[in-house]
Order: C-alpha cells, then structure tokens, then sequence
C-alpha cells in the first residue's frame, strides 16, 4: 500500500502540476480539497478522475462517489488497490 | 457603500419574461428594438455601472476617443438588449436567418467518433449557436450558469426538448465535472464559455487587447486533458434577424508537455476574441471589470 500511496503521490504532482510540492510534502491522511490540506479545487477534482482512468482503468461511476474517494491519497489509494484494472 | 456585483443571470422575474414572449408571438422585433433604445437603454447608462464600464473598454482597450466611445457605450447596450430580445422571440417561436463562417470544420468534427470542445464566450448571441448547429447523432453538451434564472432555464429545457441538446449548470459541488466527463467519454460535444471564472476558481493571466486579464483555466484543461479538437464558436449579430456564426479551429500541440498544451491554446482562444472584437467591437457584453480595476 505505501508504494501505490507514492505512486499516487507522485502522479497527483504531475497531473496537478504542482511544482513546489514533493511527496513528502503530502500527508497521506489529509484532506485533498478546500483548507488544511493540498487545497484542491473542482477542476482537479476531474484531472484526478482522469487520472484514475488512464493509469488504473477505473471509471467513478458518480459525483457522489468521487466525493467519498478524493478525501485523501490514502483513501484513494484503498479505492484504487481494490477497483483497479491494470 | 459596497457596489453591487454583477449577477451573470437574464434580467426580469419570471412574470416579466412570460409576458414578452407572449408580446413577441404576434409583434415584430424591431418595435421593441425601439422602445428598448427609446425608453429603456437610456435609463440603464444612467443608473447601471455598466456604462462606465464599456466606456472604459472603447476606450482603453479599443483605442477609441471619447465622443466615438459614448456613442459605442450606446450601440452596445442598445444590441444587448436586442440579443436578450432576439433570445426571448426564439423562445416565442420567431426564426432567424443564420450564415456560418466554418461550418466544414464543425462537420468535419461532427462526422467523427471523437468528442469535442466548442468555447464560446459573453459576445454576440451564442444561444442562437445551439439551435443552429444542431446534430442529429452527436449530442451537445452546453454548460450553463446553476443561478440563471428558473424561468429562461424552463424555456430553454421545452426548446431543446426532443433535440440533442442537453444542459449541465455549473453547480458549487463537482456534479457538472462528472457530466461532462461522461458526455465526453460518450463521444459527444461539450460547450461552455471561457471568458468567465466561475466554478473551478483557477485562473489563468494572458495579455487581451494590450493588457493582461484573468481567464479560467478549466475549460482549457478539460480539453487538454483528453487531448480533444477544440473549435471557437461566435455568434455576431448582423442585422435584424441575421446573425453570423463563426466556428474557428483552435489547433495545439497535443506532443508537448501538458502545461504547454493549455498555454497554446488559451492563447488561441484569446487571438480569436481579439479577432471577433476587431469586427464586432460593440458586441462585447462582459459587463464587470475583465481587465481588474
């Protein structure tokens, strides 16, 4: 689970282009959007389902759900160990 | 006192806009182009912050002097209200005569399997765009605004009832992200304007008419993202009932990196707006302070 928690990490700095940011920078726990955490907004919030899509073959089947997942890289990273595709 | 912004929505409550479309099944256009000019326009340059606004922009941003930009100020406000009127007569089931500039390109695009993006913006009438440019097979996705009013939305959901014309509003959670996620994953058209922040508040600073403005990055990451074409869509008004539609191919890199990608074609989209402006100076209807104060 940690090396997925970093391939997260890593791939959310990509796709997010956040160039000041490692992954050490990112607390696995924290929440992702609004204050106290990476302060994602909604248009990231789609480069991260596309994300998932690509790279893992998972598609979020609703807004509801993407809200229950994109709390934080290690939820992510649970959803992903048990939904992905390749 | 703290001014009052903007709302972004149609003017009028809903008994005002049931009575004009009543009023324009069986009168002419041009009568209310009048009165409106008369009666109406007049008094908004008076007590709207509008005025100034578009004064500024004839001004500053079109190199205009001063008695040209008055004047200007007038024809604008004058042509916003016949593009509100022109929206309401196609509610009330008056037809308008429609030229297309790039309609090979839209074809070409249409005629594919692949989804695309359509960037409109606040010029023109591009409402008139969706009934025009129609599909038979290849849905559009037209994103609108979550607070326009329930009485325009009402009207637009019996227009396009029984077309291929769907409507996702901008919500303050990311539900619209998902529907247009879907509809371009289904292969279909998503258009949504992209000279106004709104949702998503990530923006992006690009140089418009000799001075930078803010425009949101969102429309332009979603079509990189899936690497899609993207075609600039306008709507000028012409003459009474004939407006022109202008579908412009904005091509970019899909090679480069990611960051590029949205540059180049922000950048794009921004050249067309410069051109359209340079046709249709008085037809820009982003009332707020685009450029900051």
């Amino acid at each position: 689970m940690d090396e997925l928690i970093l391939e997260l990490k890593e791939e959310i700095i990509r796709v997010l282009n956040l160039e000041d940011i490692t992954p050490e920078d990112i607390d696995s726990t924290a929440p992702l959007f609004g204050a106290g955490g990476l302060g994602l907004d909604s248009i990231d919030a789609l480069e991260l389902i596309v994300l998932l899509e690509k790279r893992y073959g998972i598609r979020l089947a609703s807004a509801a759900e993407g809200k229950t997942i994109f709390t934080s890289v290690e939820n992510i990273a649970k959803y992903v160990s048990e939904n992905r595709k390749r | 006192m703290k001014k009052k912004e903007w709302e972004g929505t149609t003017y009028g409550n809903a008994w005002m806009h049931k009575w004009l479309i009543r009023l324009l099944r069986f009168t002419d256009v041009r009568i209310l182009y009048a009165f409106t000019s008369v009666f109406v326009i007049p008094v908004c340059l008076l007590i709207n912050p509008s005025a100034g606004i578009i004064y500024r922009f004839f001004r500053e941003r079109m190199g205009f002097g001063r008695l040209k930009s008055a004047l200007k100020t007038y024809q604008n406000h004058c042509l916003f209200g016949q593009v509100v009127i022109d929206r309401f007569a196609m509610y009330a089931g008056k037809k308008f005569r429609i030229e297309i500039e790039g309609l090979e390109y839209y074809q070409k695009l249409t005629s594919g399997k692949e989804s695309f993006i359509q960037l409109s913006s606040h010029m023109g009438n591009y409402e008139i765009a969706g009934y025009t440019l129609m599909h038979d097979k290849k849905a559009l996705n037209a994103l609108v605004f979550f607070g326009e009013k329930a009485s325009v939305m009402s009207n637009r959901a019996r227009l396009f009832s029984g077309t291929n014309i769907k409507m996702i509003p901008i919500r303050p959670d990311m539900g619209h992200l998902f529907e247009i996620d879907q509809a371009l994953q289904r292969g279909e058209i998503v258009s949504m304007p992209a000279d106004r922040i709104f949702g998503s508040q990530k923006k992006m600073q690009i140089s418009f008419l000799g001075q930078v403005a803010d425009f949101p990055y969102g429309p332009f990451s979603i079509a990189t993202m899936r690497g899609l074409p993207v075609l600039a869509v306008h709507v000028m008004k012409l003459k009474c009932r004939t407006y022109k539609i202008y579908a412009t191919p904005l091509p970019y890199d899909k090679e480069a990196p990611r960051q590029e990608q949205i540059k180049e074609l922000a950048g794009k989209y921004v050249t067309e707006l410069e051109r359209m402006l340079s046709h249709y100076p008085t037809q820009w209807y982003n009332y707020f302070e685009f450029w900051g104060n």
